[in-house]
């Protein structure tokens, strides 16, 4: 057995799961296709800004069901703020660690809690709606997890130049040729960054 | 429940029957020699192996000379396949197989069409039967070989064999004709010469034999290449050393699984259409995948459970004591989702919500009742938590 036993109790016994009644926010990342979708539904007091409700549905395996769970633990009763340093990182330390294939379906839980974050924020007119650029890409490209080791492609140094003009993304990968990875990272890249309107073409190229 | 009390991936390997770790006990104690000649221990296996062909031959209808036995059925698969395109390449370069064949077969077309061979895959309709019309399409001057996965290992399709059979033999020019019999041997009868084949791979664990032995039928005559070079004991398909034990663990879960084929395959069938009716019957928005009834063999059943992803429902069985598979990218070592599902044409949720289960001669109704009203809990629970089930 690869899971912790945390991992496990909160697969087979996650918190704060189920549709919630008229949240104040809320937010999906993934899709089946990508093989994992999670919604996060938040409900948020508007003077203290205290994250009073959360609750979420997935859609994913056993890592996807326990980081969904403790991360929404994790938010309950933070203000906005506090629980926008909440990190897949933190998740997976709160999990007693995941193993390394399956760190990039944790991602997908926290990534989904900052965007309800996000999405609660710009709808109470707290933050404008972030404007896209070189940034957003590479903010994508860190929550891509390299399988073999667990670990973002960005801090393991495989993204080599970030390019962004006119609609033009180009990125150089430092993945080599015989790497069994390789086709996944790409795939993943694609996945993250083709829902971005602003990008009119995306160039990927490997050694 | 402990683990794999009820177990059924018997497709992925299967519990050695008692009768066969009785049958290796003796060569792994005082019988522990090496085959040789003139002297008594060396002609004791040596009889050994050819009482141990003879009984693999007779479960093919082969002679004993045609068997060779190999450390499984992946080195099997090799050895025909490397064998037969480095001994016949200088009569042509192409060869034939299809989108949905057991890796073994992909695997070494890649390697061959890296090393200059053509390959042509033959796709497969919505029910994973590749079609003879399409190999009788793909036939070139140059096609040298024409391999195929005689029963599917994903989602149990049988294989037109004996209208490949026909279309090889109209071809007009030699194509060698190679077969993986891995989900096929003892889940229907086989003759290789009714089947045509020159080549034909089996596996001793997927019929309650030991892990690591397997099998190659070479019709008398052809000619393969030599793959492992090595000291030559038995004959030079077969280099280096023997494991007898293993062998004879074989040679009796052959005897035991062809003792009575016809009925144990009924009995089969009547386990997975049992489980397949109860699944049906239990659980709402359940697809079966690949074709129903004979068309299929008769062990296999693979359903997608929608809405839900499979590693979840395989990891919630385990717990429960149950082994299935399941065809999702999250349950793969590449995370990438089941090449198989989606050449027939299954998306991404029905390949990720995919569970095969596969049984055995060993499975009970009451194993599989087990297995369906934990099935149902488990599918329950998950599609409360999915996004995607709307009937919240």
């Amino acid at each position: 057995m690869q899971y912790s036993q945390k991992v496990l109790d909160h697969f087979m016994h996650p918190h704060n799961v189920g549709k919630m009644d008229n949240p104040d926010a809320t937010a999906t990342e993934g899709s089946p296709a990508c093989g994992d979708q999670v919604t996060v539904y938040l409900k948020v007091n508007e003077d203290s800004k205290v994250i009073e409700d959360v609750s979420f549905l997935s859609y994913g395996c056993a890592s996807n069901i326990a980081t969904a769970s403790i991360i929404t633990d994790l938010a309950k009763g933070k203000t906005l703020d506090e629980a926008k340093q909440i990190t897949w990182k933190d998740a997976m330390e709160a999990l007693d660690g995941l193993p390394p294939v399956k760190v990039h379906c944790s991602v997908l839980a926290a990534d989904t809690l900052q965007t309800a974050i996000s999405n609660y924020e710009i709808a109470k007119g707290l933050k404008e709606v972030p404007l896209f650029s070189k940034d957003t890409i590479v903010d994508e490209l860190k929550k891509i997890i390299y399988p073999q080791v667990g670990e973002d492609i960005v801090t393991l140094k495989m993204v080599k130049y970030v390019g962004f003009t006119d609609g033009e993304v180009i990125i150089d990968l430092n993945i080599a040729e015989f790497d069994t990875w390789r086709d996944n990272v790409v795939e993943e890249i694609r996945e993250h960054l083709e829902k971005y309107p602003d990008i009119k073409d995306l160039k990927i190229n490997l050694p | 429940m402990s683990s794999g009390e009820i177990y059924l991936d018997n497709c992925m390997t299967s519990k050695p029957a008692p009768e066969v770790l009785k049958a290796m006990q003796p060569y792994l104690t005082e019988k522990f020699w090496y085959p040789g000649s003139f002297i008594s221990t060396g002609e004791a296996i040596n009889d050994a192996l050819n009482e141990f062909k003879g009984i693999v031959a007779k479960s093919l209808a082969a002679k004993p000379n045609e068997i060779h036995f190999t450390g499984g059925g992946t080195m099997a698969n090799n050895i025909a396949i490397k064998g037969l395109l480095t001994a016949n390449s200088d009569k042509g370069t192409h060869i034939i197989c299809s989108a949905v064949d057991y890796p073994d077969l992909l695997t070494n077309a890649a390697f061959f069409e890296q090393n200059g061979f053509e390959v042509t895959y033959l796709p497969a309709d919505k029910d994973g039967l590749v079609s003879a019309a399409e190999l009788k399409a793909a036939i070139k001057p140059e096609t040298i070989l024409f391999m195929t996965t005689i029963v599917n290992h994903v989602i149990g399709t049988i294989q037109p064999m004996a209208e490949y059979r026909q279309v090889l033999a109209d071809a007009g020019h030699k194509i060698y004709f190679h077969a993986d019999a891995g989900q096929a041997y003892g889940k229907m009868p086989l003759d290789v010469n009714e089947l045509g084949v020159d080549t034909l791979s089996v596996s001793a664990h997927k019929i309650h034999g030991p892990q690591g032995a397997g099998a190659l039928f070479v019709k008398t005559g052809t000619k393969l290449g030599q793959l492992i070079h090595g000291v030559s004991r038995v004959d030079n398909l077969q280099t280096g050393g023997v494991n007898i034990a293993l062998l004879a663990g074989f040679a009796k879960a052959v005897e035991l699984a062809f003792a009575d084929l016809p009925a144990q395959v009924d009995k089969l069938y009547e386990l997975s259409e049992y489980l397949l009716t109860s699944i049906e019957k239990t659980i709402p928005h359940v697809e079966l995948n690949g074709p129903r009834g004979r068309k299929r063999a008769a062990h296999n059943i693979n359903v997608t459970m929608d809405y839900i992803e499979g590693e979840a429902m395989t990891m919630m069985l385990d717990l429960q004591g149950i082994t299935v598979a399941t065809g999702s990218a999250c349950a793969s070592q590449g995370l990438s989702a089941n090449y198989v599902l989606m050449a027939i044409g299954k998306n991404h949720m029905q390949s990720h919500g995919s569970l095969k289960f596969t049984v055995s001669r060993y499975t009970t109704r009451e194993d599989l009742d087990f297995a369906v009203a934990k099935l149902a809990e488990i599918t329950t629970e998950l599609r409360k938590r999915s996004p995607l089930y709307k009937e919240h």
